[in-house]
C-alpha cells in the first residue's frame, strides 16, 4: 500500500482501490460531539486508542476537547506508540502479564504516566517485582466485570484485595477502578442510560468497597461510546473510555449524533449477471466477525448480497447503476477491526484527497 | 506494523511474547514435500497461491520442492510486485484487474517478469491489451469461467468461445487457456466431495474442447485448490491446480485433509482466571482472525471457544485434575482461515523442534491493491 501514497487534492474518483479513507467532516462532528458532551463536565474523555491505533488522531480529540489529555490502548505496543507520539498520560485497560510485556511496560514508565488494570492479586505481584526492579512506578487500576463476562473481578472482595496489594507492594501504585460494559439489547436512548447506569454501578460499588477499606480511590475509568452521554453524568466517574465513536460503525448505527467516517472505497470489477455486479473488496480488507456484513453507502437500490475473501457481491434494483469501473463505499459493521488491515487512513472532504496518515498501531499486539 | 521484541536463533518458543504466528517448519516441509510428490509424475502441475501465506519464504520453500508449472498464484498486483521483488518471475495474478492504476502496474510488471491474468469481459480484455500494446508488454490472458461459487466470470461454452477468440486475437496479450475458482469443497465423504469437484470443473474441459474445435490452440485448464487438488490434479486437461492453503493448513482443512499437518499457528497466553473452567487470553480476532470461523485450540481439555473479542479469547475448558492453567501458560490456537491469520501479521516465527529458526517477513500483507 504505501508504495502507492496518493497525493493531497486526489479527487476519491481517481483513488485506486480498496482504498481506507477518512471523511474528515464525519470524523470532525464526532470529535465536536464528544467535546460538547464532556465541556462542562468533571468527568472527560480518554480516548480508547485501539480503534484509531494513531496519536495524530488520538491529538485532534484533546484539540477538540473534552479530553482529559490521556490515551487508552488496549496492548504495551500500542502504548509505545501513543509515548512516541507524544501522549504521555496512558491507561492500558488490560492485564499486562508477559516477561517481555512488563519489561516494555517498565521502560514506558520513565517517559509516561503508565498505568494498567489487574484483576488478580497474582498480576499485582508481577507487575510490582518487574517494576521494582527497574526503579520505576506503574499505576494499578483494578478491572471490574459489570457485564462482559470476560476479565475483570466478580464482586468486591477480589477488589479490596488487589487495592491493598496494589497499596503494599513496591513499584506499584493503586490509582483506581475500571469497567468496560456491553449494551445488550439496548439501544434506545433510555434503555441505553438505564443500561449504563446500572451496569457503571457495578463498578462505582467496587470502588466503594475500596474507599470502606481506607484506601482511596483516585481514578473511576468507565463507559464507552454507547454510554458516553450518561456515564459523563454518573458521579464518581472520573473519566470515559469511547474509542468507537471516533470513526463509527454500523453496529451503533442507533447512536445517531455520530456519523460514519472511516469507510472503504471500492470498485466493480464485474458484472456477470443481470442485477448483480462484484466488488473487489472481501472480508481480507474489510474484517469483522462471521457472518456479519458491511452496507453500502448513499446508493439507492444497491445491497450487499454477500461477502468472500477477495470480493463483495452486491444486488442492483432495476434503476440503479454500477457498472465496472464505478466505485461505491463500504460503511464498516466493525471499526477497531477493520482499521487494524490498513497500513494508512486517505483523509478526505468533500471528495478530495486532504491528506494521507500513517496507522502505526497496527498489529501492535504485544 | 507488529512490534515484537526480537530474540535470538534457538530460543525456546513459549519464551516468545505473544500473541504471535508461529510455524513449525518440520510440518510446514512435511505440506510441501507431500503436494510436490502428487504433482511430481503428473501432466497437472501445482501453481502454488501464495495468498494464502503472503510469504516470500515459504513460496521459494514451494519453488524449491518441484512439481510445479514454474510460477505461482496471486491475488493481487500488489501481491505480485511484492514476490517479483523477491525474486519470483513467473507470476498469474487469479484475479480481475480492472483499474486503470493496476493495469498500468501490471504491464510495468510484466516488462520485467511473465505476468498472467483473468479476464471475464470483452471490456476488460480490450483494456488489457490496450495498456499492454501502449506500454511494450505482453500479458498471458486466461479466461475465467462462472462455475459452482457463481461470483463472477463468463459462463461455460459459447460465451467463453467468444471471450476467448477475442482474447487470441487482441494485440499485446497471449491466450492462457481457461481459470476457474470452484471454491473449497469440504465433505463429511469424500467420494461426494469428489462428484461434486468433478461436476463443477468439467464444463471448463468442455469448454476447453469446444474452443479447440473452434480451432485455437488452447492451454489446459487452471482449477483446484488444496480441497480438492487430489481429483482435479488427475483429471484430463488440466494443467495447474492453484493451492496454498496445504503449507500452512488451517482449522477448516485439517479434519479434511489427513496427509498434511496444521504447520501455523498462534501461541497465545492466558491473562485472567476469572472462573474455574474459564480463561481469557490475548489471542482475540485482531491476531487470530475469525472473519469465517473460530479457531480450534490445540492443548486444553475440552475447549469450548465462548467468543473471541478484538483483543482477547474467551475460552470455556473442563479443569484437569490437579494442574490447572494459570496466568502466563501458553494456549495454542489453530486459526479457520490461516490466509486471514498470516494478513494480521508482519511476521511469522519459524520454530523447530521449540526452538527459533527464523524470523520470515509477511512482506505481502495488507496489499490489497
Amino acid at each position: 500500500m504505501r508504495d502507492y501514497r496518493c497525493e493531497p487534492g486526489t479527487p476519491i474518483s481517481d483513488l485506486d482501490t480498496p482504498c481506507l479513507i477518512v471523511e474528515m467532516d464525519a470524523l470532525e462532528n464526532n470529535y465536536r460531539v464528544a467535546a460538547e458532551a464532556y465541556r462542562d463536565t468533571v468527568c472527560k474523555i480518554r480516548q480508547h486508542t485501539k480503534n484509531v491505533k494513531s496519536p495524530l488522531l488520538a491529538k485532534m480529540q484533546m484539540e477538540f476537547g473534552g479530553s482529559n489529555g490521556g490515551v487508552c490502548t488496549a496492548k504495551v505496543a500500542e502504548a509505545e506508540v501513543m509515548i512516541e507520539g507524544g501522549i504521555t498520560d496512558v491507561l492500558i485497560p488490560n492485564q499486562i502479564v508477559t516477561r517481555d510485556k512488563l519489561a516494555r511496560l517498565c521502560a514506558l514508565a520513565v517517559r509516561g504516566d503508565v498505568k494498567i488494570c489487574a484483576d488478580s492479586v497474582e498480576n499485582v505481584r508481577a507487575v510490582s517485582e518487574a517494576a521494582s526492579r527497574s526503579g520505576v512506578e506503574i499505576g494499578i487500576l483494578i478491572e471490574v466485570d459489570t457485564s462482559m463476562g470476560r476479565a475483570g473481578v466478580r464482586g468486591q472482595r477480589g477488589a479490596v484485595e488487589i487495592a491493598r496489594a496494589a497499596r503494599d507492594l513496591p513499584g506499584v501504585a493503586f490509582r483506581g477502578v475500571m469497567s468496560h460494559q456491553n449494551v445488550g439489547d439496548s439501544f434506545r436512548k433510555e434503555e441505553r442510560h438505564a443500561r449504563g447506569r446500572e451496569t457503571i454501578q457495578i463498578c462505582l460499588d467496587a470502588k466503594n468497597a475500596v474507599e470502606a477499606a481506607g484506601i482511596p480511590v483516585e481514578i473511576v475509568s468507565s463507559g464507552e461510546t454507547f454510554s458516553y452521554d450518561v456515564a459523563a453524568q454518573i458521579d464518581g466517574v472520573t473519566e470515559v473510555e469511547g474509542g468507537t465513536y471516533a470513526l463509527m460503525s454500523t453496529g451503533y448505527a442507533y447512536m445517531t449524533e455520530f456519523q460514519i467516517a472511516g469507510k472503504v472505497l471500492g470498485t466493480v470489477v464485474s458484472a456477470p449477471r443481470p442485477g448483480i455486479v462484484i466488488g473487489d473488496v472481501g472480508t481480507r480488507a474489510m474484517a469483522g466477525p462471521s457472518g456479519v456484513i458491511p452496507s453500502v453507502d448513499g446508493l439507492t437500490g444497491v445491497e450487499v448480497e454477500s461477502i468472500h475473501d477477495e470480493h463483495i457481491v452486491l444486488s442492483v434494483d432495476g434503476d440503479a447503476e454500477l457498472s465496472v469501473g464505478d466505485k461505491f463505499k463500504l460503511l464498516p459493521a466493525h471499526q477497531d477491526m477493520l482499521v487494524n488491515r490498513w497500513d494508512e487512513y486517505t483523509a478526505v472532504r468533500n471528495g478530495v484527497v486532504e491528506e494521507v496518515w500513517e496507522i502505526p498501531g497496527r498489529g501492535c499486539y504485544h | 506494523m507488529e512490534r515484537p521484541i526480537f530474540k535470538p536463533i534457538g530460543t525456546n518458543t513459549e519464551e516468545l511474547d505473544t500473541p504471535s504466528l508461529i510455524v513449525d517448519v518440520e510440518s510446514l516441509d512435511h505440506n510441501i514435500a507431500a503436494m510436490a510428490s502428487f504433482f511430481a509424475d503428473r501432466p497437472a502441475k501445482l501453481r502454488p497461491h501464495v495468498e494464502a501465506h503472503r510469504t516470500p519464504a515459504i513460496a521459494h520453500k514451494q519453488m524449491t520442492a518441484g512439481g510445479h508449472a514454474g510460477g505461482i498464484a496471486v491475488s493481487t498486483v500488489g501481491q505480485a510486485e511484492v514476490f517479483a521483488q523477491n525474486g519470483f518471475h513467473d507470476l498469474f495474478v487469479a484475479n480481475l484487474i480492472v483499474t486503470p492504476q493496476k493495469i498500468t502496474r501490471l504491464c510495468a510488471l510484466a516488462r520485467q517478469v511473465k505476468i498472467g491474468v483473468a479476464v471475464d469481459s470483452l471490456a476488460n480484455a480490450a483494456d488489457l491489451s490496450a495498456a499492454a500494446s501502449a506500454g511494450g508488454a505482453r500479458l498471458d490472458v486466461a479466461v475465467y469461467v462462472n462455475t459452482r461459487l457463481n461470483l463472477y466470470g463468463v459462463e461455460p461454452g459459447g460465451p467463453a468461445v467468444e471471450l476467448a477468440k477475442a482474447v487470441v486475437d487482441s494485440p499485446g496479450l497471449d491466450f492462457a487457456g481457461l481459470m476457474t475458482h470452484e471454491g473449497r469443497i469440504l465433505c463429511e465423504d469424500s467420494e461426494d466431495a469428489a462428484k461434486e469437484t468433478r461436476a463443477a470443473v468439467q464444463p471448463v474441459l468442455d469448454t476447453r474442447e469446444d474452443i479447440e474445435q473452434a480451432g485455437i490452440e488452447t492451454p489446459a485448464v487452471r482449477a483446484g485448490g488444496t480441497s480438492n487438488y487430489e481429483v482435479v490434479g488427475g483429471l484430463d486437461g488440466i494443467g495447474e491446480v492453484l493451492a496454498g492453503s496445504y503449507a500452512l493448513l488451517d482449522a477448516r482443512h485439517a479434519p479434511h485433509k489427513p496427509q498434511f499437518k496444521v504447520a501455523g499457528r498462534v501461541m497465545a497466553t492466558v491473562t485472567s482466571r476469572p472462573e474455574r473452567g474459564y480463561m481469557i487470553t490475548d489471542g482475540g480476532q485482531k491476531a487470530i482472525g475469525a472473519d469465517t470461523g473460530f479457531p480450534t485450540i490445540d492443548n486444553l481439555q475440552n475447549p469450548r471457544v465462548k467468543g473471541l473479542s478484538a483483543e482477547h479469547g474467551s475460552i470455556y475448558f473442563d479443569e484437569a485434575n490437579g494442574g490447572s492453567p494459570k496466568l502466563g501458560d501458553k494456549i495454542w490456537c489453530t486459526p479457520w482461515d490461516a490466509a486471514t491469520c498470516a494478513n494480521l501479521h508482519d511476521y511469522m516465527f519459524a520454530v523447530r523442534h521449540g526452538k527459533l529458526e527464523s524470523v520470515w517477513h509477511i512482506s505481502a500483507r495488507g496489499r490489497y491493491q
